[in-house]
C-alpha cells in the first residue's frame, strides 16, 4: 500500500470539490439543514389539537364541575378548546364528522349533580352511581384520539381530586365517529403511499432530466417538431403511471398483509396520487434545469424530501409539528395528498369532501408543468 | 428575404446575415454572412472553440442569436414549421443508451410523426446503410463508440430531411469508419440533400464542395477546398488554414 498514491487520490477528490463551489457549500449547508429540521420536528409535542366543548351542565351547590374542568383543560397546550355556546350534543358531533374538530366533549346537564351525588354516596358508604362524560372522537389518527382521551381523563382526575379530595366514579365514554377500528397502520398507509409516489417521481424526474441535458438528448428532441409541452407532458404521463403502479402495490400489500381498510373510493385515492406524482415530476424537472450534473441534482433530494417526510403529516399528525414549522407544512403538496388519501381511506369521504385538497394538488401539478415547459422554451 | 412559409426551390438552403452570438463577454461568433446552396456539402472547419458548434446550434434553433438573422430553406430561424425538413446530429452523440438501436431510431421517427409502417421501412434502410441490421435489438450501451455514432447519424436521417446539420460527426471515429461516414455524406448529397457539417480534421473536409474557415468566431476564408489550397500555395487544407490565419493576424 502506497500512502503517497492514496493521498494523491484524496487530494484529487478534495480538489474537484474546490472547483464545484455549489457542492462544497452543500456539504456545509446540508448538515445544518438536517440538524435544524430534525431537531425542531422531534422537539415538538402534540399541540393545539382542535376540540369543541358542549357544556350543558346545570352545576351544583358548590359551583360547576364542568366549568372547572374546562378551565383546567384550557390551561394546557395540548388542546385548543372552543366552547360552543347554546349548542347541543348533536352540534358537537357534527363538527367532528366534518373534521372541523378532532373531538367534541359533551358535559351532560346533570354532570355536576351526579358527581356531587356520587361523592355523597361514597362518603356515606352507600352505592355511588357513576357519572358519564361523552366524547365524540375522530379516530382517523389513533395518536390524536388517544392523546385527547388521556388529556381529558388526567385533567378530570386532577380537578375532581382537588375539589372533593376523592375521586367519584365518572366514566369517559368515547364514541369514534371515524376509524373505529383504526390502528396506526391505517393512519400510516395513506401517508407512505403519498410519500413513495412523491419521492420516486421526483427522483426519477430530476435524474432523468439532468441526464437528458448532459447527454444532449434533450437538445436533440428540441430540434424535432416535438413541442416543449409534449416533452414535459410525455414525462408526466410516464412518471404518473409509475406513481400509480406503486400506489396499487402499496394498497394491495396494506390491505392483504395488514388488513388496512379502505372506506372510500380507491379511484379517488389513485387520482390524488396521480396529481401528486405529476406535480412532483414537474418539480424534479424544474430543479434539473438548475443542476449542471447528476451530482448536483442529488443535492436537491434531501432539501425536498426531508421536509416532506417530516412535516407533511406522514408519520405523525401536523398537530405534532412544532408551531414554528407548521406554516412550512402547508407549503408542501404532500401534506394535501396525505390528508386527502387519509380522509378517503379512513373516513370514507368522497370528492365532495376532499375537493379542496385535490384542487391544491391539481394547481401544483398544472403550475409545475407550465413552468417546466416555459423553462425549456426560455433556454433557447 | 421572405419570411413566409412558401418554399421557393431556388432559395439557398442556408443564409445568414451579420449573425453573431456572445456569452457574457465572450464573443463566440461574430458577423457571419453565409450562403449555402441546395444540394451542397458544406464544411465549417477550424480548431475547437472557433464557433462552429455555436453556428450549428443557432441554425438548429437551440440557441438564439445575439445579432443578425438566419434563414433555412427560405424560412427565418427559428421556425418550428421547418423542423421536419431539417436533421441534426449533435457532437455528443445524444442518443438514449438505455434503449435499443431500434427504440432510438423509432423514437425519433415518432417525433417527426412518421406513420409506423413507413417508420419501419426507413429504419430498415437506415440500418442497412449504417451496417447495424443485426444489432437492431442491442442496447446502445452495449455498442462500440463507432456504432453509437452510426446510430446517432441514423436518428438524424430518419425523417429523410432536406438539410442536415452534422456537428463534428467524425470525432472519435476510427479512420476506417470515418471513410464510411464520408461516403454516407456523399451519398446524401447525391440524393440532393444539403449537408452542413463541422470538423476540426481539416484534411478530410477536402471532400466538401465548399468550406468556411472559422477562427476565433470569425470566418476568415471561404471557398472550394482546392481553390483555397491553390490560392495559398499550400499542400493541404490544414496548411491553407494556417496561411489564412496568418494573413488575418497580419
Amino acid at each position: 500500500m502506497n500512502v503517497r498514491r492514496m493521498m494523491g487520490v484524496a487530494r484529487k477528490t478534495l480538489r474537484s470539490l474546490r472547483h464545484d463551489r455549489r457542492t462544497a457549500g452543500f456539504l456545509v449547508f446540508m448538515p445544518l439543514f438536517m440538524i435544524a429540521i430534525f431537531g425542531y420536528t422531534f422537539g415538538g409535542d402534540l399541540k393545539d389539537v382542535d376540540v369543541v366543548i358542549v357544556n350543558l351542565d346545570a352545576g351544583g351547590e358548590n359551583g360547576s364541575m364542568s366549568a372547572m374542568i374546562i378551565e383546567e383543560l384550557s390551561s394546557g397546550e395540548t388542546l385548543r378548546l372552543t366552547v360552543l355556546e347554546g349548542a347541543g350534543a348533536v352540534d358537537g358531533e357534527q363538527l367532528v364528522r366534518d373534521a372541523d374538530a378532532w373531538a367534541a366533549i359533551v358535559f351532560a346537564s346533570d354532570f355536576t349533580a351526579r358527581a356531587d351525588a356520587a361523592v355523597d354516596a361514597m362518603r356515606a358508604g352507600t352505592t355511588a352511581y357513576p357519572g358519564v362524560l361523552s366524547v365524540y372522537l375522530d379516530g382517523t389518527n389513533p395518536n390524536i384520539a388517544q392523546a385527547v382521551l388521556t388529556e381529558i381523563a388526567t385533567t378530570m382526575q386532577r380537578v375532581l381530586l382537588a375539589q372533593y379530595g376523592l375521586m367519584p366514579p365518572i366514566a369517559v365514554s368515547g364514541e369514534m365517529i371515524y376509524g373505529e377500528d383504526a390502528e396506526f397502520i391505517d393512519f400510516f398507509a395513506p401517508g407512505v403511499m403519498g410519500l413513495a409516489a412523491m419521492m420516486v417521481t421526483f427522483m426519477l424526474s430530476i435524474i432523468s432530466f439532468v441526464h437528458e441535458r448532459t447527454t444532449g438528448t434533450l437538445d436533440r428532441l428540441l430540434t424535432t417538431p416535438a413541442t416543449e409541452g409534449e416533452i414535459v407532458g410525455g414525462y408526466a404521463a410516464a412518471l404518473g403511471l409509475v406513481a400509480l403502479v406503486q400506489s396499487v402495490v402499496i394498497l394491495v400489500t396494506a390491505v392483504l398483509l395488514f388488513d388496512v381498510e379502505v372506506e372510500g373510493s380507491i379511484l379517488l385515492v389513485l387520482a390524488t396520487i396521480l396529481l401528486l406524482g405529476i406535480g412532483s415530476q414537474g418539480l424534479g424537472f424544474l430543479l434539473s434545469s438548475i443542476a449542471k450534473t447528476e451530482f448536483q441534482a442529488v443535492q436537491f433530494m434531501p432539501i425536498i424530501l426531508f421536509p416532506s417526510i417530516l412535516l407533511a403529516g406522514v408519520f405523525w399528525p401536523i398537530e405534532a409539528v412544532p408551531e414554528l414549522l407548521r406554516p412550512v407544512s402547508y407549503f408542501i403538496p404532500l401534506t394535501y395528498a396525505v390528508e386527502a388519501c387519509r380522509s378517503v381511506m379512513i373516513r370514507g369521504w368522497d370528492l365532495g369532501d376532499v375537493w379542496p385538497q385535490l384542487l391544491v394538488l391539481a394547481a401544483f401539478a398544472a403550475a409545475m408543468l407550465i413552468l417546466s415547459a416555459y423553462s425549456l422554451k426560455r433556454r433557447r | 428575404m421572405s419570411e413566409g412559409t412558401e418554399d421557393g426551390e431556388d432559395r439557398p438552403a442556408v443564409v445568414t446575415r451579420g449573425l453573431g452570438k456572445s456569452f457574457g463577454d465572450v464573443v463566440a461568433v461574430r458577423d457571419l454572412n453565409l450562403e449555402i446552396g441546395r444540394g451542397v456539402m458544406y464544411g465549417l472547419i477550424g480548431p475547437n472553440g472557433s464557433g462552429k458548434t455555436t453556428i450549428i446550434r443557432i441554425l438548429s434553433g437551440l440557441l438564439s442569436a445575439s445579432t443578425g438573422e438566419a434563414w433555412l430553406l427560405g424560412e427565418r430561424v427559428p421556425a418550428r414549421a421547418n423542423r421536419p425538413r431539417i436533421g441534426y446530429m449533435p457532437q455528443e452523440m445524444a442518443i438514449y443508451t438505455d434503449l435499443t438501436v431500434h427504440e432510438n431510431i423509432d423514437l425519433f421517427g415518432e417525433m417527426y410523426s412518421i406513420p409506423a409502417e413507413e417508420r419501419a421501412e426507413r429504419e430498415d434502410s437506415l440500418l442497412a446503410m449504417i451496417g447495424l441490421k443485426e444489432r437492431r435489438d442491442s442496447l446502445v450501451s452495449n455498442l462500440s463508440g463507432g456504432m453509437k455514432h452510426r446510430v446517432s447519424l441514423a436518428c438524424a436521417l430518419v425523417h429523410d430531411p432536406e438539410l442536415v446539420f452534422l456537428d463534428e460527426p467524425t470525432v472519435g471515429v476510427d479512420p476506417e469508419l470515418r471513410k464510411g461516414f464520408w461516403d454516407y455524406f456523399a451519398n446524401l448529397k447525391a440524393r440532393g440533400k444539403t449537408v452542413v457539417l463541422t470538423t476540426h480534421y481539416m484534411d478530410e473536409a477536402v471532400r466538401c464542395d465548399a468550406v468556411g474557415m472559422m477562427r476565433l468566431g470569425r470566418m476568415i476564408a471561404e471557398g472550394a477546398p482546392m481553390e483555397l489550397i491553390e490560392s495559398t500555395e499550400s499542400a493541404t487544407l490544414e496548411d491553407a488554414f494556417i496561411a489564412k490565419a496568418r494573413e488575418e493576424s497580419a
